[in-house]
């Protein structure tokens, strides 16, 4: 538990003093060249190359002003598997905690399935799917569906009986207790679980993108590698970071605005 | 038992019978544990209840008690016998015969109010006249101002008022109660009493309350069905024939409380 007393403004500041030290450290390191700038560039480099490729005149080089085009192709990558893996994962996993055939029915091929790492599916998919939109949708759903699945089936096993039980008491039928009582039950493990499966839907989009797409946030990283630009590799990885932890925050707010439950529970 | 006690006991004559509202003929029930070990918790039940009527079911731990409540409401099924309410068999669990639990069974994402409103959502009513009824409700139980809180927020004995409304307001032809009072402080559970006896009046609802409280049950029953273990059964079905308004230090009281506490230690 959090400890009450602990000072406002620690608490404020505690947070960024990893992030700036990493600064300070690298611009350090950088500036007096410990480590060669052609294994990592300096802060100010990236800094230069991050502007560029944010906000660039397009026409001017390689990496200037792609943002916005990978930004969209990777978002909307990322947004389509993960659609995928909740519209797929939440039910499954809510039935997969109720009823006990289900449960057997799924639960040792998922889990088998589970074990195997997502990586191990890539060379599959490019041969189902080849390069591109379809190949790294495949991965992010895979990778995306197990904490959304797991954690919906942990949410709607551990439900206080009685809870169910005054639902059926009070007049509620079995479908809309799964919508009065069930969903907003599990809310806090459904609210964990999407949140899981974004993050990893991240992870998975890039190695998606590793592949060889024309354009991404991982295509580009890619690309950069090849060209030998490792402040774009720093720039992207950066970009992907915010990025990430951007879509968990709106996430989360998107779940406490429609949902009661997930405001009240979580 | 000496025949002073007999006199007591029954010398209150019923006024108007009421009709009977809910039979239990020859009803067991037997559970079978993880390895596969029979326990039977209920043998052989019989009783009937009077519509109005406030049954107080008084037993040890473990004779069965909660289980008789469960498979009123619905929640299990007998091993055998039938539950018949208003003469007609009792099939799924529903509005009809409501249970207030003994522990903390509001929606805890759900605020006072909704709550309250929760079994309304079936109802043929207006939005208006739920939210007046909810409002009702809520004066009736004491909580106003207290609408919008979460449960979380309000004490244990603020809840329970909750979960007698809940139910309340859907007008269940039987009201289930499993030691509802028995996790509050004697000062919050003496509140509780004297609203429950209000709502009585004023709803007139029929009621089986269990209780572990002698007092408890002699305070609020018309009569008193005491439990016996291994199985589970009826031992003594006792009329408690005290006035409506109970004090505990009234002779009467006291004697029946001693005849009661006398029974339940001979078992
Ligand atoms: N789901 C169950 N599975 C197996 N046995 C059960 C189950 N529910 C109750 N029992 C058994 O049935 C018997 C009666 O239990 P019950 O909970 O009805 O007792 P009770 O009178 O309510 O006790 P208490 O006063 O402690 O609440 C006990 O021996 C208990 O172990
Ligand atoms: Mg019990």
């Amino acid at each position: 538990m959090r400890r009450v007393d602990t000072n406002i403004w620690l608490q404020r500041s505690l947070p960024w003093v990893l992030p700036f030290g990493l600064l300070l450290g690298w611009y350090l390191i950088s500036s007096r060249e410990i480590i060669p700038t052609y294994l990592l560039p300096h802060p100010g480099q990236v800094l230069v190359s991050g502007f560029d490729y944010i906000l660039g005149d397009p026409q001017k080089g390689i990496y200037t002003g792609r943002f916005p085009g990978d930004f969209s192709a990777s978002i909307g990558r990322v947004l389509l598997g993960f659609a995928l893996a909740t519209a797929i994962g939440l039910p499954l996993g809510l039935l997969s905690g109720r009823l006990e055939k289900v449960q057997l029915l799924l639960g040792s091929t998922l889990n088998a399935l589970r074990a195997v790492p997502g990586i191990c599916w890539l060379p599959l998919a490019l041969i189902w799917f080849g390069i591109g939109l379809k190949t790294t949708v495949f991965l992010v759903a895979l990778a995306a569906f197990f904490p959304i699945f797991l954690n919906a089936e942990a949410g709607a096993r551990q439900i206080n009986p009685t809870l169910t039980q005054a639902g059926t008491m009070l007049g509620m039928n079995r479908w809309r207790r799964v919508y009065r009582v069930l969903i907003p039950a599990a809310m806090p493990h459904i609210v964990t679980g999407l949140r899981l499966g974004m993050g990893i839907s991240w992870a998975y989009l890039v190695l998606g993108e590793l592949t060889g797409v024309p354009n991404g946030l991982g295509a580009v990283i890619m690309d950069a590698r090849m060209l030998g630009r490792n402040d774009i590799i720093i720039v992207g990885i950066i970009l992907i970071a915010l990025i990430g932890r951007l879509c968990d925050t709106g996430l989360h707010l998107l779940l406490r605005l429609c949902f009661k439950s997930a405001r009240r529970l979580t | 038992m000496s025949r002073n006690h007999l006199q007591i006991i029954y010398s209150r004559q019923d006024t108007s019978p009421e009709p009977v509202i809910l039979e239990v003929k020859r009803l067991t029930k037997s559970f079978t544990s993880a390895d596969s070990e029979q326990t039977i918790a209920l043998k052989d039940l019989s009783f009937s209840i009077r519509q109005k009527e406030m049954v107080c079911l008084l037993g040890r731990s473990g004779c069965g008690k909660s289980t008789l409540l469960k498979l009123l409401a619905g929640f299990i099924k007998p091993s055998a016998g039938e539950i018949l309410l208003n003469g007609e068999p009792l099939h799924h669990p529903g509005p009809a015969c409501c249970m207030v639990f003994q522990e903390d069974a509001l929606f805890p994402w759900l605020t006072v109010k909704e709550n309250i409103a929760f079994g309304l959502a079936n109802k043929p009513m207006t939005r208006r006249q739920k939210l007046q009824e909810v409002d009702r409700f809520i004066d009736l139980i004491g909580l106003n101002g207290f609408g919008s809180y979460l449960p979380r927020e309000v004490s244990g004995g603020m809840k329970q008022r909750v979960a007698l409304a809940r139910v309340l307001i859907l007008q269940p032809r039987i009201l289930l109660m499993d030691e509802p009072f028995a996790a509050l402080d004697a000062q919050t559970r003496e509140q509780m009493q004297s609203l429950l006896q209000d709502l009585r009046r004023q709803f007139a609802p029929t009621v089986l309350f269990v209780t572990h409280d002698v007092t408890e049950a002699l305070l609020l029953g018309d009569r008193v069905l005491l439990f016996d273990k291994n199985p589970g059964r009826i031992s003594h079905d006792i009329k408690v024939g005290l006035p409506q308004t109970r004090s505990v230090d009234n002779e009467a009281f006291l004697r029946l409380r001693t005849h009661i506490n006398q029974q339940l230690k001979e078992e």
